[in-house]
């Protein structure tokens, strides 16, 4: 049985998404938001930069690094000594890079300010609680801001921006982000800038024979686009185009290869069985099935004694179900009551 | 070969696709078959549904793959071999009857006046329980009683999700109380050895012999453990090649369908407790390893506790629900009058298993 499933789930190993090496430009004659950073008022005094995506849909590093790791790394110090000068960084890589893994370790030997951390690439544990968890050992409350607590987790693409528009000054406009799916004719990483809407950047790879669905920020925790003229920012990750599989398919046991990344619930709603699906996958050790019969039973308010607040909201719990359950609703509709 | 069964999809799907627009378009058919439809329906086709919340995608397990596993497990882990023991004309027509009159009848019946939705699967999983767990020689008619009164139970309870104890144990309960003589005899001396075709059909000739839990009950004898392991031996249909179900029971706990947990927890605690029986009252008691291969209790430990439905929710309760399985179990069978307590241990855990969850709940969240 794959490690993977137990507490997290290997994303990458299930949905295998495949980027081109080349990066391509979208062109965009309208009003663009110009880079810009807010810089936290607090002390900083931990940098955690991620280089492990866990989601196979998210921007692979070496499109970051362009095998020019030493760069990368001289414009983190760059950033570091001009804005955050007290502060220790953590490089977080993925253990099974070992190449990538070696090069940082060759770079630190002569820097004290830096340390490499290695992960396993599995979903979630690049959220920000299970990261801090994982690297500092300290416990952060999920949706609390890190630089309370004097960490700021830095987007690696947010470093060269910062080095490019605010140390060197120089124009800074285009943000690398990967399109992916069954809804589109191949995988692309674009660059484009912040203010371009969405339609504008899908148009040209987007399939026309099927309906599909767009989404943000991956399809876990992500968000749907329901407006196809909405813009990209600064904060946009990717985007990932599915089909959206709204038909019956005869015995679905026999196919399941050609529903799998689509966004068919695979299955019909049923009610809990108590399989210990979601506990066994949940990455900080809850029992979602509780939540959820706290609901059925019309009681939200009874869901919090279950340590409902330490939920960091991956979605794992609904993502396994097999009675599919929406367990990552019911434990927002929970969390929101007062 | 693929392209045919891609031919014969697209028209099925094409005419069950017309089938469904006329009942909908005819209110009063919806009314009398619409149910009917979207049950069977359910069993050959993928539903429309599509996420509308996140997460977006969702894992390719679903409750009908589950049911699947669990009657993949049980085909092979006793239908096979009790098909090479007794004979095809032994097992095959009790099994069709205990899915005529337990699915096709009492549960179609029920979906149409009930207006549920759907034939749950779990019904052939019921089902496929009954004809294991009663002697080879149970008339027909008993193990459509069993299967009707499983089905119906469960329904009355709510369904899958909702049974208080395992339906397929309920039903035997009620043979047991009914009908006290003939779920006990009839114990079916096994054809061992090379088969022939006569013997794979109709199995050798129908010598009864008392099971090793009875004889050691009544004699003190002890059977051979190899003969128990390759089922050479009297007893259930169902449990006797205990080697099939042990290798199907690990499958179904790699697979994650049935808890690991409780199986260790029931055949551990059966084999612990005994020991401490046998050197308490010594010879009287069953020893350990003829105790854990005898009975049902394999089959029970793979198949029967673990019925997520029936069992705790938490883990921690799936240690105690199956050492509490093994004690009652232990208990059972060495100071009672009854040679096998598998039924009742499991029953009466099951329904332990509320108040059990409720308290590791308490304990653990401090409320």
């Amino acid at each position: 049985m794959k490690k993977a499933y137990k507490k997290g789930f290997n994303l990458i190993e299930t949905y295998p998404v495949k980027f081109p090496e080349t990066v391509i430009l979208v062109k965009y004659d309208g009003p663009v938001d110009n880079f810009s950073f807010s810089f936290p008022d607090k002390k900083v005094e931990h940098i955690i930069v991620n280089l492990c995506p866990t989601e196979p849909w998210a921007l692979p590093n070496r499109v970051i690094l362009r095998n020019a790791t030493h760069d990368f790394l001289d414009k983190l110090e760059a950033v570091r000594t001009e804005y955050f000068p007290d502060s220790h960084c953590h490089v977080v890589v993925d253990h099974l890079e070992s190449n990538l893994v070696n090069e940082l370790t060759q770079f630190k030997t002569q820097k004290d300010w830096l340390s490499i951390h290695t992960m396993e690439a599995v979903y979630p544990y690049d959220a920000p609680v299970l990261i801090v968890k994982n690297i500092l050992g300290l416990d952060i409350a999920f949706g609390q801001n890190t630089i309370e607590d004097g960490i700021l987790i830095l987007d690696p693409q947010n470093v060269t921006g910062i080095f490019e528009y605010y140390i060197k000054e120089t124009e800074f406009n285009t943000r690398l982000i990967p399109i992916s799916g069954t809804g589109l004719k191949d995988n692309k990483i674009l660059k484009v800038k912040p203010g371009t809407p969405i339609k504008s950047m899908l148009e040209l790879y987007v399939r026309t024979d099927i309906k599909y669905r767009v989404f943000l920020d991956g399809l876990l925790n992500g968000t749907e686009v329901k407006d196809l003229t909405q813009k990209i920012d600064w904060s946009t990750k990717n985007i990932i185009v599915i089909e959206e599989r709204d038909y019956k398919t005869p015995f679905p046991y026999l196919n399941v290869n050609e529903l799998l990344f689509t966004t068919s619930l695979m299955g019909e709603l049923r009610r809990c069985v108590y399989c210990n699906f979601c506990d066994d996958i949940c990455p900080v050790n809850l029992e979602p099935a509780l939540y959820w019969h706290c609901y059925d039973r019309g009681e939200k308010h009874k869901a919090r004694t279950y340590a409902l607040e330490k939920c960091i909201e991956c979605g794992l719990c609904s993502f396994s179900c097999p009675s599919k359950l929406e367990l990552l609703q019911v434990i927002r509709e929970c969390k929101s009551l007062k | 070969m693929k392209k045919t069964f891609k031919n014969i999809e697209t028209i099925l799907n094409k005419s069950l696709n017309s089938i469904e627009t006329f009942i909908q378009s005819h209110p009063k058919v919806n009314f009398l078959f619409g149910a009917l439809f979207e049950a069977t329906d359910g069993l050959i086709r993928s539903t429309k549904n599509t996420a509308k919340n996140p997460p977006f995608i969702r894992s390719s397990m679903d409750v009908k793959q589950y049911m699947g596993g669990i009657l993949a497990a049980l085909f092979f882990g006793w239908v096979l071999p009790a098909i090479y023991f007794y004979g095809f004309m032994c097992v095959v027509p009790k099994l069709i009857v205990s899915f005529v009159v337990g699915v096709f009848v009492v549960d179609l019946i029920w979906v149409i006046l009930a207006r549920e939705e759907r034939i749950n699967e779990g019904g052939f999983v019921t089902c496929l329980f009954i004809p294991a767990f009663l002697p080879p020689q149970a008339p027909l008619w008993l193990i459509g009683v069993g299967a009707g009164i499983s089905i119906l139970f469960r329904n009355i309870l709510g369904g899958v999700g909702h049974n208080l104890v395992n339906p397929a144990l309920f039903g035997r309960l009620m043979l047991t109380i009914c009908f006290p003589t003939m779920v006990v005899s009839g114990w079916q001396e096994p054809s061992i050895g090379i088969p022939t075709i006569k013997s794979l059909m109709y199995g050798v000739d129908a010598v009864t012999h008392a099971t090793p839990l009875i004889a050691f009950k009544e004699t003190g004898e002890t059977a051979s453990f190899f003969s128990l392991m390759f089922g050479a031996n009297t007893g259930s249909l169902g449990e006797t090649c205990r080697i099939t179900l042990i290798i199907t029971g690990i499958w179904l706990c790699v697979k994650r369908i049935a808890n690991w947990r409780i199986p260790v927890a029931y055949l551990g605690s059966v084999f612990v407790i005994s020991i401490i029986f046998s050197l308490m009252v010594g010879k009287t008691a069953a020893p350990p390893i003829f105790q854990l291969l005898s009975g049902g209790l394999i089959f029970a430990a793979f198949f029967m506790a673990t019925d997520p439905i029936t069992t705790t929710y938490s883990q921690a309760g799936k240690w105690i629900f199956g050492i509490g399985c093994g004690l009652i179990t232990v208990v059972i069978r060495n100071f009672t009058s009854i040679p096998e307590g598998i039924m009742y241990a499991i029953l009466l855990m099951n329904l332990l298993s509320v108040p059990i969850q409720s308290i590791i709940q308490k304990i653990k969240y401090r409320t």
